[in-house]
């Protein structure tokens, strides 16, 4: 496309329909993560390169949680949020719906909306030359004294670009910038059996409580999202300290862990899980948290079955691939947004049941904070783990020094009755095994039917069995 | 003074557009029963008035969401240097719409 020169006679309007980006293919780039050897190259952790290739392959491909339904219940509610390194503005609209909107304006980029989150807005204005678009992101007037009369000038086909797909499961609102990509339940497949762990374990589902705390760590993404889709042999000696502290006593996976532990993946989204029932939610330091959930838990039974209610309050994490985290139980919720290969923002939240009492809220309000704030308790803890893993890494003769992911090779359980990918015990591995195995299939494929058919898939096992 | 309409076109909470020969296009609501015309273009930067809205007794516009109180035309949630509508004398008689437009003698 060229611009023409001067007074550009005869020149069409402009083409402003929205450009979603596609994807390649970069084998280099999947052969860094070796499943041969369970070695992962640390160039994943610092090159450039790889960097903007995960901005393309996943980033704007991948479903990636947005918002909870309760942070934006009202029409003109928005808040303000990132998808990769893009700035995005998620809105409920009139009808009730949302959409999502890539937060420039298409007349010279500008960010139009400054604040973080809001409530009935009426549409967004464009602080440079006073574009002002709707709620649904069309663009609504200009100046009329100067675009009405241009005759050439056509707003209804100008807006800000909405995000390919939006959608939700149970309260969470996800959306990708791929219009090809399936639906968010088969994006996330049979792992909505983990998740409904803290979504679906009460009626009345979710909400999240307080504001969100914003912070930045000095690490590049995958390192925390590893870390909550498989890594609680961490905490045993990251969190020794503070274990004790709130605790009297170290991290315990409770007595029937060679029994109950496990970990499951699908499509690399991961739990890890000791079904101790409470092991989370002491975590916290609140003796009337853990009553509750002792009592949830047992309520739960009918509704999840006895795994899922086991699994409430347990010790336990999760990841949805590629950057959503939380843990079970201690009800921490976070996206680990990437800002460079070594840089994130984290954003987290305290998720409860909306039914709970509000005197239980509170205290998981204040329990998350005192634990997994920036100043918290566990937080502080790992992230400057994560500091120094990244930062280290990027030592030239370091980085080619490979990396050891090999706990627990040939734990796999093919006797148990779950969905997913289910490997013995919760000390190993195995999910961040196939964390890096999926982050090397989006590498890999420039489409979906390969995505979605590779080894991270599911086993087909049956969920009813499982029930 | 100029016939616009039949009053019974001007719908509570609704704005009507007008257009009248050799003259900008008015803007017609009613509130509370009432009916009031005024100009069309916003006084802001002359963007359509019929395209925004009536909330709590005020037009708004739609772009810069420039708030008019019907009847005095004070501005609030004020754009910068946005001045403001003068609202259009108006009667209706024997169910027709009319308003003094301009200046007439
Ligand atoms: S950049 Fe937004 S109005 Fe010009
Ligand atoms: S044009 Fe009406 S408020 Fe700006
Ligand atoms: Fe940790």
């Amino acid at each position: 496309m060229t611009m023409c020169r001067g007074s550009c006679q005869g020149a069409g309007r402009p083409d402003m329909t929205p450009v979603y980006p596609t994807a390649g293919s970069y084998p280099d780039f999947a052969r860094l993560v070796n499943r041969d050897t369970a070695q992962v190259d640390r160039r994943v952790f610092s090159d450039e390169a790889v960097y903007q290739a995960e901005l393309r392959q996943i980033f704007a491909r991948a479903w990636l949680f947005l918002a909870h339904e309760s942070q934006i219940p009202g029409p003109g509610d928005f808040i303000r949020t990132s998808m990769g390194e893009d700035d995005v503005i998620i809105v409920r609209q009139r009808d009730g719906s949302v959409k999502a909107l890539l937060n420039s304006c298409p007349h010279r980029g500008n960010r139009v909306c400054m604040v973080d989150a809001g409530s009935k807005a009426r549409g967004f204005i464009c602080n440079y030359h006073g574009w002002s678009f709707g709620l649904d992101g069309g663009l609504r007037g200009t100046d009329g004294k100067v675009y009405e009369k241009d005759e050439s000038f056509e707003k209804a086909q100008i807006g800000l670009t909405p995000v390919a797909q939006v959608a939700s499961y149970k309260g969470l609102i996800f959306g990708t910038f791929d219009p090809e990509a399936p639906s968010l339940e088969e994006f996330l497949g049979d792992f909505t059996f983990y998740l409904d762990i803290m979504l679906d374990n009460e009626e009345g589902g979710t909400e999240f409580v307080g504001g969100a705390i914003r912070s930045e760590i000095d690490c590049n993404w995958k390192f925390p999202a590893e870390n909550f889709v498989g890594d609680i042999l961490h905490a045993f000696w990251t969190h020794q300290s503070g274990a004790q502290a709130i605790l009297g006593g170290g991290v315990d996976l409770g007595k029937r862990y060679d029994e109950l532990a496990f970990q499951a993946s699908v499509y690399g989204h991961g739990i890890e899980t000791n079904l101790d029932k409470v092991g989370n939610t002491r975590t916290l330091g609140y003796p009337e948290l853990v009553d509750y959930v002792f009592d949830l838990s047992e309520r739960a039974r009918a509704r999840l079955g006895e795994v899922r209610a086991r699994a409430i309050g347990a010790v336990s994490s999760a990841t949805v691939f590629p950057n959503m985290s939380f843990l079970p139980g201690q009800n921490t919720f976070r996206v680990w947004h990437p800002r460079g290969p070594g840089k994130i923002e984290l954003v987290s939240w305290t998720i409860v049941n909306r039914n709970a009492p509000e005197r239980i809220k509170d205290l998981y309000r204040k329990g998350v904070m005192m634990t997994f704030s920036p100043g918290g308790v566990f937080e502080m803890d790992d992230g400057e783990n994560w500091e120094y893993s990244t930062r280290v890494n990027q030592g030239f003769v370091t980085r080619q020094q490979p990396l050891h992911y090999a706990l627990g090779l040939g734990s796999e359980d093919l006797e148990r009755n779950l969905p997913g990918i289910v490997h013995k015990g919760s000390l190993n591995d195995a999910n961040q095994r196939l964390f890096y195995t999926r982050w090397a299939e989006f590498m890999e494929h420039d489409n979906w039917a390969d995505l979605q058919n590779g080894a991270t898939a599911a086993p087909a096992r049956t969920r009813a069995a499982a029930e | 003074m100029i016939e616009l309409c039949n009053s019974t076109d001007v719908v509570e909470g609704e704005i009507l557009r007008r257009d009248v020969d050799g003259l900008p296009a008015v803007a017609l609501t009613r509130h509370e029963g009432q009916i009031f015309v005024f100009p069309d273009t916003c006084p802001h930067a002359e963007e359509s008035l019929s395209e925004g809205w009536v909330e709590d007794g005020r037009v708004v516009c739609g772009v810069h969401f420039a708030e008019f109180e019907l009847g005095s035309g004070e501005v609030h949630n004020r754009p910068a240097g946005c001045p403001n509508l003068t609202f259009f004398t108006c009667e209706d008689r024997d169910g027709k719409v009319f308003a003094r437009l301009k200046e007439e003698a």
